[in-house]
């Protein structure tokens, strides 16, 4: 597939002496949903600034649609928006103004049909002669998606679009990001919320203290990281496991009413049905078994406390 | 050249002038009118004549230029400083602006409004004393210029900003003080002698003198010298902002 947006060598260091992104490499696919995951700090939004020319890079090169963002920035920004993740509005301003004033900005002929597309998009259209300051922080940041969208955008960078906001408007935003990967839109979206990037993205990236620990499909990062829980619910609660299931390292679960398995569901032998015939020689009585897919959010959760274990 | 940004830019800014709009022309009519009362009508009646003019007329171009440099130099400076403080930067430094578009927008914003308070201002002035203006074109030249350098100089201001302390701290410490000091309601010659001296390094004098020259044909210091000093002040500054602009001072992390 051809990318729209490449990074190579991208590092920044600030002036403070933190260094936010370690050499990072990233090649963004051109219609993609791509889904940045990171804790607080992991250099998300300073890449995300990088891009758009917010932060000056310390190195590396930054490839648009085959313009240097910094060489040719013009023809790159013309093309990519940007939702921030603070919501930072001109509390004076009307809905609509706002909007028109971004679309020129980016130096777009004024469109009133495609401002009022827009708007009614987003459920915003009967707020469009309301000041910024009048409303909710949900409208806000329909607002700062609607100026991000005024220019038609051929990236879309939202960054933790669906931070603080209510589920109907998170549900409101999937609709909608959907909406314009048809269209033909790149997105580039950070999250905290690993069901948003399980739900949209095509790809995923986690990052960590300014390091790119993986990049993958969605589907074959679950596939390949993917863990399964089996969970054997018991007539009689346990204090400890019994030795004789040591080679199986079960954890006790719901105050021992439960025995709890991890395997790797892509294993030739999971190791289910010799445990199942151990528990039954033992004459350990069960009424229940439940198996569940581990999420993203614990492979997730996984990668990024690695390193730390490791040191 | 990205023609409908500088003009979002520029209309985002008068348009926040417009919010107060009364309060930016009844300021400066009510400001003028009580100069003209004060120094015009209760110590203008003792002092007569300066240079051969009566000091009614002749405080009018250091009057025009008091309001023309405070409001040059807060309009400018509050246009770039109020996104830097809301977060909205964010937008202008993520499009596709140049440099010199963006300083095209707000400066030119914050110009247009100072010029349309001095137009205000001389208007006003109309009604108390006589006025004759011997060079209108240098008259306009000295306006424009005037505006357009003090608003990059606010504009400076905005951006080395770091709290609404030093935004204000700019206007009411330095430019007042020098505007007052830089013979807006006196002839530097009424100065005695070492004062006169130490005031042609106030570089106010340089255009209140020249713009009072476009008036009545003679100033404190020629007029050659006060429009080289003009223009001088607007080189510095041009120079200063590229420079913020391309390094992203304050700007850009």
């Amino acid at each position: 597939m051809q990318p729209i947006l490449t990074l190579s060598g991208v590092t920044k260091t600030y002036a403070s002496g933190h260094q936010a992104l370690k050499s990072v490499d990233l090649s963004i696919n051109k219609g993609e949903i791509f889904a940045l995951l990171g804790p607080n700090g992991a250099g998300k939004t300073t890449m995300i600034g990088i891009v758009c020319g917010l932060v000056v890079p310390s190195s590396g090169t930054i490839t648009f649609d085959g313009h240097d963002v910094a060489r040719d920035f013009r023809e790159a920004r013309r093309r990519i928006g940007l939702v921030p993740q603070e919501l930072s509005t001109d509390m004076f301003e009307k809905v609509i103004s706002t909007v028109r004033f971004s679309r020129g900005l980016f130096g777009r002929r004024r469109d009133d049909a495609l401002v009022e597309q827009v708007l009614k998009d987003l459920s915003l259209w009967d707020k469009r002669d309301a000041k910024i300051m009048e409303l909710s922080g949900g409208m806000k940041r329909r607002v700062l998606i609607a100026k991000a969208l005024a220019h038609e955008p051929d990236l879309l960078f939202l960054d933790e679009p669906t931070a603080g906001v209510d589920v109907e408007l998170r549900r409101d935003m999937w609709k909608l990001v959907h909406r314009l990967r048809e269209a033909g839109t790149t997105i580039i979206l950070t999250t905290h919320y690993i069901e948003e990037a399980e739900e949209m993205a095509d790809r995923v990236g986690v990052i960590n203290r300014g390091e790119l620990l993986l990049v993958e499909e969605k589907t074959a990062l679950m596939k390949k990281l993917g863990k399964r829980e089996m969970d054997i619910s018991l007539v009689e609660p346990m204090s400890v496991v019994p030795p004789e299931l040591a080679e199986w390292d079960l954890t006790l679960a719901d105050e021992g009413h439960k025995l709890r398995y991890v395997f790797d569901a892509q294993a030739e032998r999971t190791g289910i049905p010799s445990l199942l015939r151990k528990v039954s020689e033992l004459g350990i009585q069960f009424k229940d078994l439940d198996t569940s897919k581990s999420s993203l959010e614990d492979i997730f959760v996984d990668l990024v406390h690695r390193p730390e274990q490791a040191a | 050249m990205n023609l409908p940004g500088v003009w979002a830019i520029y209309r985002f800014e008068m348009t926040r002038f417009g919010r107060t709009f009364w309060g930016s022309i009844v300021t400066p009519v009510i400001t003028t009118a009580l100069y003209f009362i004060v120094f015009g009508g209760a110590i203008g009646s003792r002092i007569q004549e300066v240079d051969g003019v009566p000091y009614g007329a002749f405080i009018v171009p250091g009057l025009v230029m008091l309001s023309l440099l405070t409001q040059s130099l807060m309009n400018a400076s509050f246009g770039i400083y109020m996104p830097r403080f809301a977060g909205t930067i964010y937008e202008v430094l993520s499009a596709p602006v140049a440099a010199t578009e963006l300083i095209l927008g707000y400066v030119g914003a914050a110009a247009t409004k100072s010029m349309l308070i001095g137009a205000i201002i001389l208007g006003t002035s109309a009604f108390f004393v006589d006025l004759k203006i011997e060079h209108p074109v240098m008259m306009v030249a000295f306006l424009i210029l005037t505006s357009v350098a003090f608003s990059l100089f606010g504009f400076i201001v905005g951006l080395w900003a770091k709290g609404f302390e030093q935004l204000s701290l700019v206007p009411s410490l330095i430019v007042t003080p020098l505007t007052f000091l830089g013979g807006a309601f006196y002839s530097i010659d009424m100065l005695p002698a070492p004062w006169r001296t130490v005031s042609l390094f106030n570089p106010v004098v340089y255009l209140v003198s020249g713009f009072r020259w476009s008036f009545f044909g003679r100033g404190d210091v020629d007029v050659a010298v006060s429009l080289g000093a003009t223009l001088g002040f607007l080189v510095i500054c041009t120079g200063i902002v590229a420079w913020m602009l391309k390094t992203g001072y304050r700007l850009k992390a």
